[in-house]
């Protein structure tokens, strides 16, 4: 979480900045202030008293200033609101699923920028949305898919792009130009999915790997689940890294992030997700999701969204 | 103005009663008229907090107050109602859409306009103005009002805890800048959500044991940091601070904890009422930021979905109650494009 900047003792930046000098680091080193991180916590108001009881008052206090000045390059920019809007509307387009009926209800698909949740018990149809918005995507765009289940079909993916399964030559190369598209890797467990979330960011950051329109982490509860439970806090920390990265790769590199969340026994054997309160305030949007028992008609119905009420529903099937 | 000045006087003298000044003060403090704030006359320095469960519109009432801060009270002969000053938002949730920022001002806009809006203005807001039968120089100007409002919203990301606090250690900084830039004051400094970076911090207070004369970073000393930040800042610049904090309402917890809990934060804050009457039962929420952000916190209101299935004109409908101080009424209300509304 901490950045290199950050954690890097004051004498590294000596070289850069001049007024960062022995005297500076060693007044620093006597209130407990190695690194640019340890300034952060400390009341500068404080400090720059402390400084004026030295003979080398001046020098002390500008070298606080070159401090400051360089902690204020730690934070994100500040934008206004036409900024925001701007980005929003030039960077963040929505996808189309694929699917009409769910298309409709999201006032288009699914927004790049946003991470989207789909919550639901086994066989709700949670896979067969991922699949198809998938290869919905890849006709235009590249797609990241984490599978964690072996869930990942490249026939399925081929269902959903042709109807007639006698396939014409131009319906294979269509295929073959989608499943192109999609990048598939298998991940067991949360560091793994880390590691590739991070190698992915330098490949979006590089250009590598072409234009990225979609990550699909499925599922992304049974990461997590597994590290969660016991008294300490680490397993919620991974899980909130994980979110909040998903969450600037998103914003970041304008991709639509879709997860997947299933459903376990809670008190009463009523069905609970799996991941529960502290993961809410990770997704942009959760899309609870229902079937109905022996057909293959689902429901989907938003519990979150920045700007649909919660509540509304529709019934949708996937053939 | 003669009114206002015996009004003034009245005051001096001490004529007036509880009423009137309830009366002055509400009247002078228009943005705070957004249900639930409305109830309690709030002042610049104050530290409201907005606690709930997720989803319970709390990010919804921020943008509602937010809209109402940016908006001029009156411009080019139509009156807005707003306040004409900046907002400063920090979003540590990392899941702020300006879209519905930029909805509800449009909204606000073409309803103070008198004109009806555009029923389909909330399926892609773009050409919100544009779909209403009027001239274009009513449209261009609507369009210059739009802009120069969103100009007063700023904006700032927080990934950790670290982009937080140096946020606002130069906030100082922004702060005049944007005064200077805008001519206007900044009237609210908004924190959504104060608690994001707590299963972090916590989880890296364990593994900052390092040296020992080395100052370790811990949740609860960055809890401070801020606070203290916070403080000094509003000495410089009073604001009122809105914080949300997501919290989670009980089932979780036995009732025993929870009584050994309000016991525990009674003892601490002075404060008896943690629980929330709801009917018969209470439900108690799990307090996790430390006593110092507490005691900072000067009003606190609980928001949470209500149980009822009932929905009023297909929006769902929530409930609020004030803790602090803690007043014995509850409202409803619900949160349209528009604004949020009570119900009774």
């Amino acid at each position: 979480m901490i950045s290199l900047r950050e954690m890097a003792p004051l004498k590294s930046l000596e070289r850069e900045f001049a007024i960062i000098d022995s005297n500076f680091q060693q007044f620093c080193a006597s209130h407990g202030l190695f690194s640019v991180g340890d300034f952060l916590i400390q009341d500068l108001c404080v400090l720059v008293a402390l400084a004026e009881q030295h003979p080398t008052s001046e020098r002390l206090k500008e070298g606080i200033t070159q401090v400051l000045s360089i902690i204020d390059s730690q934070h994100q920019p500040w934008f206004n609101g036409m900024d925001l809007l701007e980005d929003a509307q030039q960077n963040k387009h929505i996808l189309s699923t694929g699917c009409e009926r769910i298309d409709m209800f999201l006032q288009g698909g699914l927004r790049e920028g946003h991470v989207t949740e789909l919550v639901g018990p086994s066989s709700s149809y949670k896979t067969q949305v991922c699949l198809q918005v998938a290869s919905n995507v890849a006709k235009m765009g590249g797609v990241v898919f984490l599978d964690t289940g072996n869930s990942f079909s490249p026939k399925r993916i081929a269902q959903f792009l042709i109807s007639d399964p006698a396939g014409k030559e131009s319906d294979r190369k269509i295929i073959q130009k989608v499943l192109a598209s999609i990048v598939c890797f298998s991940v067991f467990d949360i560091f793994t999915l880390l590691d590739v979330l991070h190698q992915l960011k330098s490949n979006l950051k590089y250009q590598t790997c072409g234009q990225v329109r979609l990550l699909i982490v499925d599922s992304i509860s049974s990461l997590i689940t597994p590290v969660l439970g016991g008294s300490g806090s680490h397993g919620h920390a991974l899980m909130i890294s994980a979110g909040s990265f998903l969450k600037r790769l998103a914003h970041e590199h304008n991709l639509a992030v879709l997860v997947t969340n299933h459903m376990v026994g809670g008190e009463g054997g009523v069905l609970k997700p799996a991941l529960g309160e502290s993961w809410k305030s990770i997704p942009h949007v959760r899309l609870q999701l229902s079937r109905e028992h022996g057909s293959n008609l689902c429901s989907m119905c938003i519990l979150t969204h920045p700007y649909m009420g919660s509540g509304k529903a529709v019934k949708f099937s996937i053939s | 103005m003669m009114e206002e000045e015996e009004q003034v006087e009245g005051w001096i003298e001490e004529e007036e009663s509880a009423k009137e000044m309830l009366e002055r003060v509400l009247r002078t403090r228009p943005f705070l008229l957004v249900p639930p704030l409305h109830r309690i006359p709030l002042r610049l320095g104050n530290v409201v907090e907005v606690v709930g469960p997720s989803p319970s519109a709390k990010t919804q009432i921020l943008i509602q107050a937010a809209v109402s801060c940016i908006l001029p009270k009156e411009w080019n002969g139509v009156n807005y109602g707003g306040l004409e000053h900046l907002v400063i938002f920090f979003d540590l949730d990392c899941r702020f859409d300006i879209l519905r920022l930029s909805q509800s001002l449009k909204r606000r806009i073409l309803e103070a306009n008198g004109l009806r809006a555009n029923p389909n203005s909330d399926e892609g807001d773009a050409d919100a103005f544009n779909c209403n039968p009027k001239k274009e120089t009513q449209v261009e100007q609507d369009k210059e009002l739009f802009a120069a409002c969103m100009r007063r919203f700023l904006y700032v990301r927080c990934y950790d805890s670290s982009e937080f606090l140096a946020a606002l250690k130069t906030l100082h900084y922004q702060h005049q800048k944007q005064r200077d830039t805008h001519g206007v004051d900044v009237d609210l400094l908004m924190i959504d959500s104060i608690g994001a970076f707590y299963w972090i911090d916590r989880a890296s207070t364990s593994l900052a044991v390092m040296s020992n004369d080395r100052k370790s970073r811990s949740f609860q000393s960055v809890v401070e940091s801020i606070v203290q930040e916070i403080r000094k800042l509003l000495l410089m610049h009073p604001m009122l601070v809105l914080a949300t904090k997501a919290a989670s309402l009980g089932d979780k917890y036995s009732i025993n904890e929870a009584k050994r809990n309000s016991r525990k934060w009674s003892s601490e804050n002075v404060l008896d009422l943690r629980t929330v009457k709801s009917g018969p039962q209470t439900l108690p929420y799990r307090e996790y930021m430390p006593s110092i952000w507490q005691s900072f916190v000067t009003h606190r209101v609980l928001i949470r979905a209500s149980d009822e299935d009932s929905k009023h004109h297909n929006c769902p409908t929530y409930l609020s109650e004030w803790l602090l101080p803690s007043l014995d009424l509850q409202d409803k209300f619900i949160v349209t494009d528009a604004g949020v509304y009570t119900i009774s």
